[in-house]
């Protein structure tokens, strides 16, 4: 199916490198679909593009020699990562939600990230662990899902996309992989929210939080979730708890985006921003609080410049 | 477990870091891409002359920064890959598939990555300016200003604040502007090169700031910077300037 | 999956499979192989080295010098080792570093010239294009981690232009009109940049040469690995010339005075 993984199949790695370091001697193989409008994927025909790997014994240790700035501070390639996702089903459909921020060690890389991979009209993927692995395998499962529907006159339903993505990155396992991802839609059964990760985890169910910020997000997911939520109640309780997250832990915050899939697609609810959210919340949308999520709660009636509401009259009087 | 069974062998290291910077901004209807010239190795300036960023099309420019041999090889090949797309179809391939093709080319490196961080600035189809940011293994976003490379995290604060205006409030009746006028933004380029050069080591030289304006538009007060070039290929299109200057070289 | 972010986009440490999940042909090492299972052993280390080389723009060219030892670790195994390369004849090219790599890549750029010649189609290599061969050989050796452990100096003169640019074993490539390698990068360079830059149009041949035997000595003087033998290439539009091997004329006698310098003990 690919040349990659044939590469690393057989049973004995180093013979097999040495194979493979042949193909790469005749310098990376340019297909006739590069030549034309195809100038990215090529054809899919042929499986998924072949990867150059080092020619060293161990090519994982390789990669993580450069790559790992967690055992070795002064490496080079800072790979970005980050985050706090979640998605849930309730009567009216998923919810997703991700926050936004992207780092490199302490270094805040990105505040606008899109975590939120748009498949298709109708599926969802989020983000967490290496940007460009979800990135580019979300986008490479959009264009299965799309042949899919070619080949089968319907759409492919959220577990067979999400089984294709698990089987793909599990194909890749211990070459250095990382992503972990809910992948959201609404297909034959109603609405699904799957769990894939780069382990090839893939589990099926009702709520999930994924990325360094997911236990803050658990924390509100669980003490407000039910199932007969209404739209409202369920797209609040997915910005509170990004807020949450975004607010707790270092690694995650700037700005949240809410999504909502309904039976005809997803659709774009909005772009909070963290700190807004804290003083003034989300503002005149469905089901918002009408306040701030965190500093009135915390302030109120401690400050003069946050006066308690019926103690101000009094304050107004001395003065 | 590795070490029991082969004889300690000292591992090549085939990658270096070769310092500088790169950063590009996007307005309403061009788009600036710059990068300084300065070749670095540790403590040794290389040369000081090593350009950064490229023309490829008429309306795009890549601005390259890490190591110089991946950079000038990954270029090399997105040109290739260009003139193939030119040959196939008669036409320069959009901004946004120039985009997406980068993505590809660097996560075909996903194992054994390009150190190289791109910053890829021009005029989409709908006549925007444009500016995508990738990380070395190929995510990327689109975005309205990046700084990369080796004083990006004293840059990038630098433009949050005078492009997103971040920590700023406007005047009472006031708002912020969504889009800067392109004399504004050029200043904002050069204040941040010479800012970068004075306090890092591996900034300075000279300047390389690539200006890209959308098809029918005026020079927008470029036509009187001093030491612009002109670099358009087509007529009637986008057109691409070049603006060359000095920055300190201690 | 690992939730901590800052483990996050990169490879998992195989030492550590907590749950034996790891496939078993990905292993790192199954147990101890054949003396030769291994097969070609790559990236070894540089053996019988050369030092610096050094390289300046003048009025009429391109002038290098190199001197004329390889070493064998501290030892000054080869001292009539010629380090500069006449190819073609518009072409100079000098190396430091592995000197059996120096002699596959002239080997290989006698390979190239020969069929170039034989083409008999007009076209002549010049340094230009011979600098941009050696790019990619060194960046593709580099890439197979199996690098040819040189920094070559390529200086040139062909149709009126001159030509002076760097290429080394990780294919980094730049040019300037003052280029050093190796001791020289930091000993020679800034010597000669302050007699060089700006002055590239206006230096005589003469001047050229008193400004790279100054060089050459300040590098005999401190570069433990360099020798008081060396040659100076020219390559003008008259085309390449390469000397024959000149002596440094030092002087030691200022090391008498000197406490820790010379004989004295203590």
């Amino acid at each position: 199916m690919n040349t990659f993984v044939q590469r690393f199949a057989g049973s004995s790695a180093s013979k097999e490198l040495l194979a493979g370091n042949a193909s790469i001697t005749e310098d990376e193989d340019f297909s006739d679909a590069a030549w034309g409008s195809e100038a990215g994927f090529g054809s899919l025909a042929r499986g998924v593009p072949s990867f150059m790997v080092p020619s060293v014994p161990d090519p994982a240790s390789f990669l993580r020699l450069h790559t790992d700035d967690h055992a070795d501070p002064s490496c080079r390639i800072k790979i970005q990562h980050g985050t706090t996702t979640l998605a849930f089903r309730f009567q009216g459909g998923v919810i997703v939600a991700v926050d936004s921020r992207a780092t490199a060690g302490s270094y805040v890389a990105s505040g606008t990230v899109k975590k939120v991979i748009e498949i298709n009209p109708y599926l969802l993927g989020t983000m967490a662990g290496g940007a460009a692995d979800c990135q580019y395998w979300e986008t490479y499962l959009g264009m299965h899902c799309r042949l899919h529907e070619l080949r089968n006159r319907e759409r492919i339903s959220v577990s067979a996309a999400s089984k294709y993505l698990s089987n793909l990155v599990y194909s890749y396992k211990g070459m250095g992989l990382s992503m972990g991802t809910m992948i959201c839609g609404w297909d034959k059964t109603g609405p699904a929210v799957f769990y894939v990760d780069s382990d090839g985890t893939r589990l099926k169910g009702d709520l999930f939080s994924v990325g360094s910020g997911s236990t803050f997000a658990y924390g509100v997911l669980d003490q407000g979730y039910r199932w007969d939520l209404s739209d409202e109640e369920a797209q609040e309780l997915g910005r509170r708890s990004i807020y949450a997250a975004g607010h707790r832990d270092a690694f995650s915050g700037n700005t949240c985006n809410l999504y909502h899939v309904k039976e005809n697609g997803w659709e774009f609810i909005g772009n909070y921003d963290i700190t807004t959210l804290h003083y003034d919340g989300p503002g005149n949308v469905a089901g918002s609080p009408g306040h701030g999520y965190g500093y009135d709660l915390r302030v109120e009636g401690h400050s003069s410049a946050n006066p308690p509401p019926a103690a101000a009259p009094v304050v107004a009087a001395q003065a | 477990m590795a070490s029991l069974a082969h004889p300690q062998q000292r591992q090549f290291n085939p990658y270096s870091e070769n310092g500088g910077t790169i950063l590009a901004i996007a307005g309403a209807d061009f788009s600036v891409i710059a990068g300084d010239t300065r070749q670095s190795e540790g403590y040794s300036i290389q040369t000081r002359y090593a350009p950064k960023v490229f023309r490829l099309t008429d309306r795009a420019v890549l601005a390259v920064n890490g190591f110089a041999a991946d950079g000038n090889m990954f270029v090399k090949k997105v040109k290739q890959r260009l003139e193939w797309y030119r040959h196939a179809h008669a036409k320069d391939m959009p901004l946004r598939a120039i985009a997406r093709l980068i993505q590809t080319m660097l996560y075909a490196r996903r194992f054994f990555p390009y150190y190289v961080y791109n910053i890829l600035g021009g005029i989409e189809e709908d006549g925007t300016g444009a500016v995508y940011s990738f990380d070395p293994v190929g995510s990327y976003e689109r975005e309205a200003c990046r700084a990369a490379g080796a004083a990006s995290s004293l840059v990038q604060p630098f433009l949050d604040n005078q492009i997103y205006f971040k920590n700023q409030r406007p005047a009472p009746g006031t708002s912020h502007p969504v889009h800067l006028p392109l004399p504004t933004v050029l200043s904002i380029v050069i204040d941040s090169f010479t800012s970068a050069t004075e306090r890092h080591i591996e900034v300075g030289d000279g300047l390389e700031i690539y200006v890209v304006l959308a098809k029918g538009r005026n020079l927008q007060g470029l036509e009187g910077i001093r030491g612009m070039q002109e670099l358009t290929v087509t007529e009637d299109g986008e057109r691409v300037f070049v603006v060359r200057r000095e920055l300190k070289k201690d | 999956m690992d939730h901590f972010p800052t483990n996050w986009g990169r490879p998992r440490n195989d030492a550590f499979d907590a749950y034996a999940t790891h496939p078993i042909h990905q292993r790192p090492y199954n147990g101890p192989k054949d003396t030769f299972a291994d097969g070609v052993q790559h990236t070894q280390q540089p053996i019988v080295t050369g030092t610096s080389v050094l390289a300046i723009k003048y009025k009429d060219g391109i002038m290098m010098a190199a001197d004329n030892l390889a070493s064998y670790g501290s030892l000054a195994r080869f001292k009539d080792v010629q380090r500069l390369h006449p190819v073609g004849q518009y072409t100079v090219i000098g190396a430091g570093g592995d000197m059996s790599d120096f002699q596959y890549i002239q080997h290989i750029l006698e390979e190239l010239s020969i069929s170039e010649i034989s083409a008999q189609d007009g076209h002549e290599l010049g340094p230009v294009e011979i600098h941009e061969y050696m790019s990619q050989v060194m960046y593709a050796r580099r890439s197979k981690m199996d690098p040819l452990w040189n920094s070559l100096i390529i200086g040139g003169f062909k149709d009126g232009k001159r030509f002076l640019s760097y290429v080394d074993l990780l294919g980094t490539t730049y040019s300037a009109s003052t280029l050093a390698t190796g001791y020289g990068s930091y000993i020679a360079q800034p010597l000669l940049r302050k007699a060089v830059e700006g002055y590239e149009d206006t230096l005589t041949e003469e001047q050229g040469r008193k400004i790279l035997e100054d060089s050459m000595r300040v590098l005999f003087y401190r570069d433990a690995r360099s020798l008081n033998k060396y040659q100076i290439a020219t390559i003008t539009g008259a085309g390449v010339s390469i000397s024959d091997s000149l002596h440094l004329e030092t002087t030691w006698s200022f090391a008498e005075g000197i406490r820790g310098y010379g004989a004295q003990t203590q």
